[in-house]
């Protein structure tokens, strides 16, 4: 599997760049409000050692209280002002994750189909999930934390300088071994703790799946593996929560261990200072409340660094999707003339592998219904995929109306070309939503009708019409009823050339007899390409192609095959049983 | 709360040892300011070196000490926590496996996932209140007494304040959460509309339509926005109000002192002190008011967790797995002794009997008659059905299951290699057996791993006639005396299936099987076909015999093949003429 790209670092911090610069001014706004609202909470302690010092000297009751009152005004100027900034950088952040993710869904829809099936789209639907709810985390709240927390900081300690430099220097102390442990510990944090969640989220799919596997357990009586698989799941949780415990034994252990030692040496240093009149008793009070003070921002600052860490990580993976080179417009925008699909030569191989197709020559004429027949693994999927467009042949051409179909714009190519597969999707919405994306202009009307063709019965039952909602926690479809859908769509999108690749094979027998019914409802004046999975599909085409090992084996109308006796003519022989022998 | 109680009483020691912790660590916050208040009194204000070196030395010794008392709490709790939730999933795990066929029934998969996820987390969560709340409660009363020798009037002010502030505070802090759950909510749908847009992508790349998304997905991401900002504007409001109370009451607090600074009734020293004190008696106040509201939350999780731990293994109206086989007792009237060989099943419902060491194909109108007689022959529902010649529904179930399987067209496929998938423990031979009938040997030669590629629950990267054959296979290495599979072919294409209905006929030589479904493939192997209609068998024979005389059953087994849909339908039938 080719994964999706993930961005290095210098795109990351080129992003980053981007948006703060085109949020230019909201940052400026939000840092200078922090700064003020910081410097408003630095005056408490402030003005509690300006009461020690007038204590000392012997104040008056009127002088404290008037003190006592500026704290109580610094503390309310504090609230209002980090409540703007707050405010301000709440806004900046619901923007910049807005864009983000809309950006974001914009190049996943931009995405190549042919790029997403070889990276598997569970990778994608992570990046989709989880990737942007952290970046959207770390935007909205640990980025406005670690702001704060900086921004404090810096004050307070910048406050210890102001009230004597060599108190500054003194409230330094406990920040080497800080910095050392806390390099140490975001080397190792990440992966533990994404480790760490992985296999807690596989014991819970390990719980749901046994229920949702219920029956199944006891009919093959699984029981005891069941059991004993889970077993193993909660000993692995066990296991990466022990590392993620002992990373955090660690890290705290030293921080903690660190928090004191400022306010320590400042004491030692007040003392020396003290001893010599360079600084009031005050001054030194003020500072060791500072340092205490500063151990609630440190800790915050610590706490979330991790979390910021993984949401650059995360960053970094939505914005990779950006690195796919969006599927190519056409060379030329001449339209094709006709509609004539030929293949001359195809060939094709996945990424690396063998060939699946070894050379493949076929002429399908408008109107035509060719049903291409084979053992799995012959390569029909693979002929239908570049029938459609989706994969360019590795050597050769598919043309259609003489050009090929991967030079065709790719809205163009949807309009002429639709590939119905055994997948369909009912995107979470409105019938209308299922529907109209197929064709944009259609009216209610005409939406109502090929929904008839198609012959979705269940739509009279429908509360709403078509905006009764679909999906999760809504109305429920069925597999029969969520292709009909599928089917009305290809109806509004009106293409005239149709590749069918066993699309009703997933449903059960007598779901996919009513599908069909509806399937020839859309047929009828279109050229029809079907894989064929049963065989009377093949009786009913006008030619059958047999695909064996990549290559067309026999070509020919049904009649023509069973004549010619070969590998064709025994299967139908086969599958006629006894019937035939009349 | 008796389900908490259990998950306590499995672990004393740890329980005891986190609350000594707990209790050692609180009191120990209160240590920092004493100790400045000293170093300030003794140490700077009396000039006195060798007392501040002693005070200062002691901050940080007490440093170290706090330090390691606070990680060894940590990883006591956390270590309670983590053995409550191994235990829980532990518990869960053994009893959703021993519930069975009937948990479907009786509660929704996603009701479990709940419970699975964060209910144990929840009910696990109530055990810190044993360590840090034992603690809280200690070091409230330590700061107590420390603030009533201060004085006690500073002490009444503060014990009673500081828990009043955390009253006012808290309900606002639940607002908060409130408020964001709005949001959260919408956010998640959002999400789920992105990751719609993923599954769908190959449907957009057929059909069309993109930029139609992209626009409905950046309106949607609009509304989030302006929620957000509306979110925003009380959530800024509500912090700025949990920072500013507590700040004012600080405030009041050092006013109050001051004065009695002042009046001399207090020292500098001890002005410091209280100042850090009621910072400190911050945290163990926080500690109880957010307890109590884990503790609510965790009983909820706590019951649910009960009530699924109380569900018990449905007896379909018979004798359950632990009852020794075969005589009556009072709980199960109708007990009997199943047959001792292979036997005859027949269904009075239906008029079907299915006959010993045979292969029975039983085509089937209606999937939903298909789906019920497999119930019945498998004992999933209460019936008359008979097993050589007595009622299945008396035969103890755990023996039921060992003979007679039903595969399900639908069966689970649970995470694992394709190996443990197939079976566990079963030999490479063996597998590649039923590989070899269930024609499925190039799905393993297609995998990267070959049998030990793991493979997600579902194993959703397969193909739906890939994920049939595997099923297939699977079923065929129980090697069930009786193996009834429900429309095992219907997504494979006609050269396998003619492959697959071959080999299994070679394969249960002289086994009992029965296989529903409408494929000629299929039906023209078997030794003998019932056709049923409209809920009762209405001929039987040979596929031959039945195509012959049973023009419904003619019509059922054409239209059934025909599922490609690109050919004419009604031309089908003449297919055969």
């Amino acid at each position: 599997m080719n994964r999706l790209p993930v961005a290095d670092r210098g795109t990351v911090r080129r992003a980053l760049r981007d948006m703060i610069s085109r949020h230019r001014r909201a940052v400026g706004v939000v840092l200078v409000l922090h700064g003020a609202a910081a410097l408003a909470g630095l005056a408490p302690p402030w003005l509690l050692g300006t009461i020690v010092d007038r204590v000392t000297a012997g104040a008056t009751v009127a002088t404290v209280d008037r003190l006592a009152l500026a704290i109580a005004g610094c503390v309310l100027a504090s609230a209002l002002l980090s409540r703007f900034a707050q405010y301000a950088g709440h806004r900046f952040g619901e923007r910049a994750v807005a864009e983000l993710r809309e950006q974001f869904v914009t190049r996943t829809l931009g995405l190549p189909v042919s790029v997403v099936e070889r990276a598997g789209s569970g990778d994608l639907a992570t990046r989709s999930s989880v990737d942007v709810a952290t970046v959207g985390t770390t935007v909205r709240d640990v980025v406005p934390t670690i702001v704060i927390a900086t921004v404090q900081l810096t004050l307070l300690f910048g406050a210890v300088f102001l009230l004597h430099p060599l108190l500054g220097l003194a409230a330094l102390a406990g920040l080497p071994s800080i910095v050392a442990v806390t390099r140490w510990y975001l080397r190792r944090a990440s992966s533990a703790y994404l480790r760490e969640g992985a296999e807690s989220a596989e014991l819970t799919e390990t719980l749901t799946t046994t229920a949702e596997g219920a029956r199944t357990v006891e009919a093959l009586r699984l029981t005891d593996e069941r059991v004993r698989h889970g077993t193993t799941r909660v000993t692995r949780v066990w296991q990466a929560r022990r590392a993620t415990l002992a990373l955090r034994t660690v890290f705290f252990s030293v921080v903690e261990a660190s928090y004191p030692l400022p306010v320590a040496m400042v004491l030692l240093v007040g003392g020396y200072l003290l001893s010599r009149d360079m600084v009031s008793l005050g001054a030194v009070v003020a500072a060791a409340l500072y340092l205490q003070q500063a151990i609630e921002p440190l800790d915050r600052l610590l706490q979330w660094t991790e979390q910021a860490q993984r949401g650059f990580a995360s960053f970094a993976r939505v914005l990779g999707v950006g690195l796919v080179p969006p599927e190519e417009p056409p060379g030329t925008t001449a339209p094709s003339r006709g509609q004539r699909l030929v293949v001359r030569g195809a060939r094709f191989s996945y990424a690396g592998g063998h060939d699946v197709l070894h050379g493949i020559d076929l002429e399908v004429q408008p109107g035509e219904r060719l049903a291409v027949v084979g053992p799995s693994g012959a390569g029909k999927s693979t002929l239908a995929r570049l029938l459609a467009g989706i994969d360019a042949p590795r050597r050769g051409v598919v043309s259609i109306g003489g050009r090929p179909v991967t030079d065709l714009d790719p809205a163009e190519r949807r309009r002429r070309i639709a590939l119905v597969t055994q997948e369909h999707h009912v995107f979470i919405g409105t019938v209308r939503d299922n529907l109209s994306f197929a064709a944009p202009d259609a009216t209610d009307e005409q939406m109502r009708a090929a929904l008839a063709t198609v012959g979705a019965d269940w739509y009279a039952e429908l509360p709403d019409g078509l905006d009764t909602a679909l999906g999760d926690g809504a109305r429920q479809l069925g597999a029969a009823e969520a292709q009909q859908l599928a089917l009305a769509r290809l109806v509004l999108a009106d293409p005239h050339t149709l590749i069918l690749d066993e699309a009703t094979a997933a449903l059960d027998p007598s779901t996919a007899r009513r599908t069909e019914r509806a399937l020839a409802a859309v047929l009828v004046g279109r050229t029809v390409i079907a894989i064929a999975h049963r065989l009377n599909t093949a009786h009913d085409a006008d030619r059958v192609a047999v695909l064996a090992d990549g290559r067309i084996t026999e070509i020919g109308s049904h009649d023509d095959l069973v004549a010619a006796d070969g590998a064709y003519a025994a299967l139908w022989h086969s599958w006629h049983g006894q019937a035939d022998e009349r | 709360m008796r389900y908490l109680w259990w998950l306590v009483r499995r672990q004393p020691w740890r329980v005891l040892r986190g609350s000594l912790l707990g209790t050692a660590w609180m009191v120990g916050l209160s240590a920092r300011p004493y100790l400045i208040y000293r170093a300030v009194d003794d140490g700077l204000r009396a000039r006195d070196t060798r007392a501040l070196a002693l005070w200062v030395a002691a901050i940080i010794v007490a440093g170290v000490a706090l330090s390691y008392l606070g990680i060894m709490r940590h990883r006591t709790m956390t270590f309670i926590r983590e053995d409550a939730k191994a235990r829980s999933a532990e518990v869960l795990l053994r009893q959703l496996s021993r519930v069975g066929a009937t948990l479907p029934r009786r509660s929704a998969a996603g009701e479990v996932s709940t419970v699975g996820g964060s209910d144990i987390d929840w009910s696990a969560q109530v055990l810190t209140l044993t360590g840090p709340g034992v603690g809280a409660v200690v070091a409230y009363a330590v700061i107590a007494v420390v603030l009533w020798s201060i004085s006690p009037v500073l002490a009444l002010c503060v014990l009673l304040g500081v828990p009043a502030v955390g009253l006012v505070v808290g309900p606002l802090l639940r607002r908060l959460e409130r408020a964001e759950s709005v949001y959260r909510r919408q956010q998640g749908a959002l999400t789920a509309r992105s990751g719609d847009i993923v599954a769908g992508l190959r449907v957009l790349a057929g059909v069309g339509g993109r930029d139609l998304f992209a626009r409905r997905y950046a309106a949607r991401s609009q509304d989030l926005r302006a929620e957000g900002y509306r979110v925003g504007a009380v959530v800024s409001w509500i912090d700025a109000a949990t920072v500013a109370i507590p700040g004012l009451f600080l405030a009041a607090v050092v006013w109050l002192t001051a004065r009695m600074a002042v009046a001399g009734d207090v020292t500098i020293g001890e002005l410091v002190a209280v100042y850090g004190y009621v910072a400190t008696l911050i945290v163990p106040v926080w500690f109880l008011l957010e307890g109590s509201h884990q503790l609510i939350r965790g009983r909820v999780a706590a019951r649910r967790i009960a009530d699924l731990l109380r569900l018990g293994p449905d007896d379909v109206g018979g004798p359950g797995r632990r009852w020794p086989g075969g005589v009556p007792d009072a709980r199960h009237p109708h007990a009997v002794a199943a047959p001792t060989g292979p036997a005859d099943l027949h269904d009075p419902v239906t008029g079907l009997t299915v006959r010993a060491g045979r292969l029975t194909g039983v085509a089937v109108d209606d999937p939903a008659a298909a789906e019920a007689l497999a119930d019945r022959l498998g004992r999933y529902v209460v019936s008359d059905t008979t097993w050589g010649g007595v009622p299945l529904t008396g035969v103890a179930l755990d023996e039921v299951r060992a003979r007679i399987l039903v595969a399900d067209h639908d069966s689970y496929l649970f995470a694992g290699t394709l190996r443990d998938i197939l079976r566990p423990g079963a030999d490479d031979e063996q597998i590649r057996a039923a590989l070899r009938t269930a024609s499925a040997q190039d799905i393993v030669d297609a995998l990267p791993d070959g049998l030990d590629t793991p493979l997600d629950a579902q194993a959703r990267t397969l193909s739906g006639g890939q994920r049939q054959r595997v099923r297939l296979a699977r079923a065929l290495l129980v090697e069930p005396e009786v193996l009834i599979l429900v429309d095992p072919t219907s997504a494979v294409d006609a050269h396998t299936e003619a492959r697959i209905a071959e080999r299994l006929r070679a394969a249960r030589a002289g086994r009992t099987t029965v296989v529903l479904a409408t494929s000629p493939l299929l039906l023209g192997r078997a030794d003998e076909v019932a056709h049923l209609s409209a809920g009762r068998i209405t001929a039987t024979g040979t596929h031959a015999d039945l195509l012959d005389q049973d023009s419904g059953y003619r019509h059922l087994v054409a239209r059934g093949s025909d599922e490609t849909g690109a050919g004419r339908p009604a031309d089908a039938e003449e297919a055969y003429r």
